[in-house]
């Protein structure tokens, strides 16, 4: 007995010991330092947009783009919320806000709900001309938005919803769907052959095995892919341009109406406060689950 | 004979997903490339003239902003490159050191999580000549400091590439990582042995060996250097003039501020071209990746 | 009743066929196992009677109807998987509830069911558990309850002891035989495991690259192999073959032992057909027949005195394989009555007239 406890002893102190001397490594140092400073021009840009929208015009106008607010005002993001002007309209980057809301819940339900289904029963279905659907699945993934662009105005003018927040989302669901799919479709296939044999035997009902035995296992791909579709339809702006009409532009859109092509005295506080609510959504997303937001843009990156 | 569900059901359940492929895809592709060889201005026109089938893509190349927005993207790729290069080295200190992984990593990130609308504007409000850093450098003392690029024709490129880099960095260094950790634990064990340096260790065993991610991270910024729109647009609008047009600004511009169809569309064809072009080696990576997988489990 | 038949089945793979026109048909009330190696296609015919997988020609029939293209839930069948295949984010009695959704069923009587069959194996006390929280051999149990709630009359079993350890494998043999016993229904039952296809099966079928070699209740597979494949694959250690020349024929059958020139009287020996004097044959002897010294003349087929090469015990069990011209022969007795013989040491053995097996070493076919 006292010899093993000597052993553990002796053992605990030679991992102090080893552990004491790495601590002190210069390298160790030097690594730590430069990932630091690096961390540090990463998050100017976030700092001095934060600062500056703290600032009242008066600070601005000297010129100290770095230094701290005098003066902490509340006013830029008031103002930016609700009465700064985009284009002829000056309701603030609010509407935006709600119309942003309105397109993203409809397109979260018919993309993650037609692609689950669709990843569904590639992966665990029967299907002989699967693999090469999931092939051009692969390839429309890639495919530049430019490209069908045009031809999905003509579509959605046709169907009569063009210029509304319908239209928008219906386009965020088509374009996620391929990327979507795949991400579903290899989480699901994940899933052990005889879970989805047993299930056949025992009930068959395609829908039924879905809802009761597949959903309630997908809770970790559903965390992943929701992550990855409210940053990208959120921080979307060219399909909201495109597919919006007067009034039913997402906030990416009217934030650069208000920056961009503003006319006038330009509130660069106000611009800053508008930035950072038209960014607060997706960065309260990313700090929250930043371990499924990393996994859902690998995902996407890697298996797409 | 009674419709056997287990057979039914599951094609059922995939016509969404091909009506959309077939329709929202393949379809719309089509009808793009036929538009390209139409005389359309602001409304489709579907016949096509056989004696000039090519003239919108003769006018484009004659254009001089469209070889502008072609330059413009090979200037974005190379500088683009560079976050493929500094997301390494980041994700290599991160994965030596261990210590401050997770911090590090949600530092690095956070920048993709904002819209790149956002992303330009921040950034202009950087280089803004009178109030940004230029200023402040001047403040300093530097009376030279010029960080009034993106009025600069020749510089505003510059400019929206520090602002990509900045934005797409921890995506390339999260990949990098997660490709370091796959290498095997066992070989820094060997190498450390060994004794062999650092450097050694690096360029001949770890970068060969992450030869494949370093391959798609080039393919991945590639389609997306293609696709580049909405940082040109906070940033410059395309400005000054149309020196930081891109293909992608280049459609969007033709189609809503120009409103012709027929010209937009044949420019969506080249950037589909070049997507297909650089589809091509990423799709023989992932095959050869995958068979590599195969024969490592067999 | 339904008995279980298979009618010409054909299964391709592209272009490789596994089943090649096989036909078994499975009496109503009987336990069949389907013995084989891995890759035999066992598993294949197991999966197209389930209705897993098509065939690509022939019929399947379960009483008097044809099922060959029913969906696997119309079938009326049950099957427990090797894996167990347990519902992860279902409690057990979750799992066993879905096990009757194909079934229109009252409340009521699927409550009874559950009741009875957690009874019956004795999982009652588990109904509000995950599958996670329980251990291996409760979730086998799961499954098995999983298919007896089903109250169907066939009940298929693909390999479900493998993941299991030897201790509770052996309990769970006899937790399923009992249930046989008690409920009367087909079971086809596929393994690899001879004991368990020994213990368990009212009749076996082995097969061999995708060919049902011989089917047969235990002892005629253990007593009377039909060819070699069936004879070296049944029995632990495996049978010695060792070739042989037919030297006498007549009123006294004698073969010789070709590396020693021992001769092997084969009068006792039932040939199917008579063999010719000079033929090869392969005589097959199984290693726990042998008895150590000698034995009368007249039981006595053989006789051998050959050296030890080495030994191997088991418990209360010795084998020993003695070296006979290039090969080894296994001999297994019990090591209480006799002593434990040394490498080099010569031994004695002989082995019971009556228990030859004789093949043809080019059909491989019993003679």
């Amino acid at each position: 007995m006292t010899v093993t406890i000597e052993a553990t002893a002796f053992a605990a102190d030679r991992v102090k010991v080893k552990r004491r001397r790495r601590r002190i490594r210069g390298s160790s140092i030097a690594i730590l330092v430069f990932l630091t400073m690096c961390a540090a021009f990463v998050s100017v840009p976030l700092y001095v947009v934060i600062v500056t929208s703290f600032k009242t015009m008066d600070q601005i106008a000297q010129g100290q783009i770095f230094s701290l607010p005098t003066e902490w005002t509340l006013e830029p993001w008031r103002y930016a919320w609700s009465q700064t002007c985009a284009g002829m309209t000056c309701k603030g980057v609010s509407a935006g806000f709600w119309t942003s809301l309105k397109i993203l819940f409809p397109s979260l339900l018919l993309s993650i709900g037609v692609s689950s289904v669709t990843g569904y029963a590639l992966a665990l279905w029967k299907i002989n001309w699967a693999g090469t659907f999931l092939f051009i699945l692969f390839l429309c993934a890639f495919v530049p938005f430019q490209i069908i662009m045009i031809p999905l105005v003509v579509l959605v003018s046709s169907l009569g919803i063009f210029g509304t927040v319908w239209a928008v989302a219906l386009v965020h669901a088509i374009l996620s769907m391929p990327l979507l799919t795949l991400i579903f479709r290899n989480f699901y296939k994940d899933i052990p052959d005889e879970i989805i044999k047993a299930a056949i035997m025992d009930c068959g009902s395609f829908w039924k095995i879905f809802l009761e035995i597949i959903l309630p296992m997908s809770a970790n791909i559903m965390i992943v892919v929701l992550i990855l579709m409210i940053t990208s339809v959120w921080n979307d702006y060219l399909i909201g341009l495109t597919f919006g009409g007067v009034g039913t532009q997402p906030m990416t859109v009217i934030l650069a109406n208000t920056v961009i092509t503003s006319f006038g005295e330009v509130r660069y506080n106000v611009n800053m406060a508008a930035a950072l609510l038209t960014a607060i959504p997706p960065l309260v997303v990313y700090f929250g689950l930043g371990k499924f937001f990393v996994e859902g843009i690998t995902a996407g990156a890697i298996k797409g | 004979m009674a419709i056997r569900w287990s057979w039914a059901s599951p094609r059922i359940a995939l016509i969404p997903a091909l009506t959309t492929t077939a329709v929202a895809f393949l379809g719309a592709i089509l009808w793009t490339i036929w538009i390209s060889f139409t005389r359309s201005r602001r409304f489709p026109e579907y016949t096509i003239d056989l004696s000039s089938w090519s003239r919108q893509y003769e006018r484009l190349f004659n254009d001089s902003s469209w070889t502008t927005a072609l330059g413009n993207i090979l200037v974005l790729a190379i500088g683009n490159a560079l976050a493929i290069l500094f997301g390494f080295i980041l994700a290599a200190m991160i994965e030596r050191e261990k210590r401050g992984e997770g911090f590090f990593r949600t530092i690095f990130l956070y920048p993709l999580a904002l819209s790149l609308i956002v992303t330009g504007i921040a950034w202009r409000w950087i280089f803004n000549p009178d109030l940004g850093v230029q200023n402040f450098l001047r403040g300093l003392g530097w009376e030279s400091a010029n960080f009034n690029w993106l009025a600069d024709t020749r510089t505003a490129m510059y400019g929206i590439i520090l602002a990509s880099i900045w934005h797409g960095l921890g995506f390339y260094m999260a990949l990098m990582l997660a490709g370091l950790k796959s290498i095997n634990s066992e070989i820094w064990s060997a190498a450390r042995l060994d004794g062999v340096s650092l450097w050694k260790l690096y360029t001949e065993i770890i970068i060969p060996m992450m030869k494949f991610t370093f391959l798609t991270c080039a393919i991945l910024l590639s389609l997306g250097v293609v696709k580049t729109y909405d940082i040109v647009l906070a940033m410059t609008n395309g400005g000054p003039g149309t020196s930081t047009w891109t293909p992608a600004y280049f459609v969007v511009n033709s189609f809503g501020a120009r409103g012709n169809i027929g010209y937009a569309s044949a420019a969506a064809v080249i950037m589909l071209l070049m997507t297909a072009a650089l589809f091509l080696p990423l799709m023989l990576v992932t095959a050869w990746q995958a068979r590599r997988r195969e024969g490592r489990t067999l | 009743m339904p008995d279980v038949e298979f009618r010409n089945i054909v299964k391709r793979f592209g272009s490789l066929t596994v089943l090649e026109k096989l036909n078994l048909k499975i009496a109503d009330g009987e336990f069949l196992v389907l013995l084989g190696p891995s890759g035999c296609g066992k598993t294949t015919l197991l999966n197209m009677l389930a209705g897993l997988q098509e065939t690509s020609d022939g019929t399947i029939a379960i009483g008097n109807r044809d099922v060959t293209d029913l969906d696997p839930k119309d079938r009326g069948l049950a099957m427990v998987f090797q894996s167990y295949a347990l519902y992860p984010t279902k409690t057990v009695k979750g799992n066993l509830l879905f096990g009757l959704s194909a079934q229109k069923l009252d409340k009521a009587e699927m409550q009874r069911r559950v009741e009875w069959a957690s009874k019956l194996l004795q999982i009652d006390a588990l109904l509000d558990r995950k599958p996670a929280q329980l251990s291996g051999g409760q979730r086998q149990r799961v499954a098995i309850g999983r298919a007896l709630v089903k109250n169907v009359d066939v009940f298929l079993f693909d390999e479900p002891l493998s993941n299991l350890d030897a201790k509770l494998r052996t309990e769970m043999r006899l937790e399923i035989k009992r249930l046989h016993n008690e409920l009367k229904k087909t079971i086809v039952f596929v393994t690899h495991d001879q004991i368990e296809a020994m213990t368990m099966a009212t009749r076996i079928a082995v097969m061999n690259s995708g060919v049902i070699q011989q089917i047969g209740t235990p002892d005629e597979i253990y007593e009377r192999p039909k060819n070699l494949f069936v004879a070296s694959f049944i029995g632990s250690p495996a049978m010695n073959m060792v070739p042989a020349t037919v030297v006498a024929n007549g009123g006294t059958c004698v073969a010789r032992h070709e590396p020693s020139g021992v001769p092997l009287h084969l009068s006792r020996y039932q040939f199917e057909h008579q063999p010719k004097t000079g033929q090869n044959v392969i005589a097959g002897m199984r290693p726990e027949h042998f008895s150590v010294g000698e034995m009368p003349e007249e039981a006595c087929g053989a006789y051998f005195e050959l050296p030890v090469r080495y030994t191997e015990k088991t418990g209360s069990d010795v084998t020993a394989f003695l070296e006979s011209g290039g090969g080894l022969i296994a001999v297994r007795f019990d090591s209480k009555h006799y002593h434990v013989p040394a490498a080099g040491e010569r031994l004695r053995v002989s082995y019971p007239a009556d228990k030859f097996d004789l093949f043809d070493p080019k059909t491989e076919v019993r003679i």
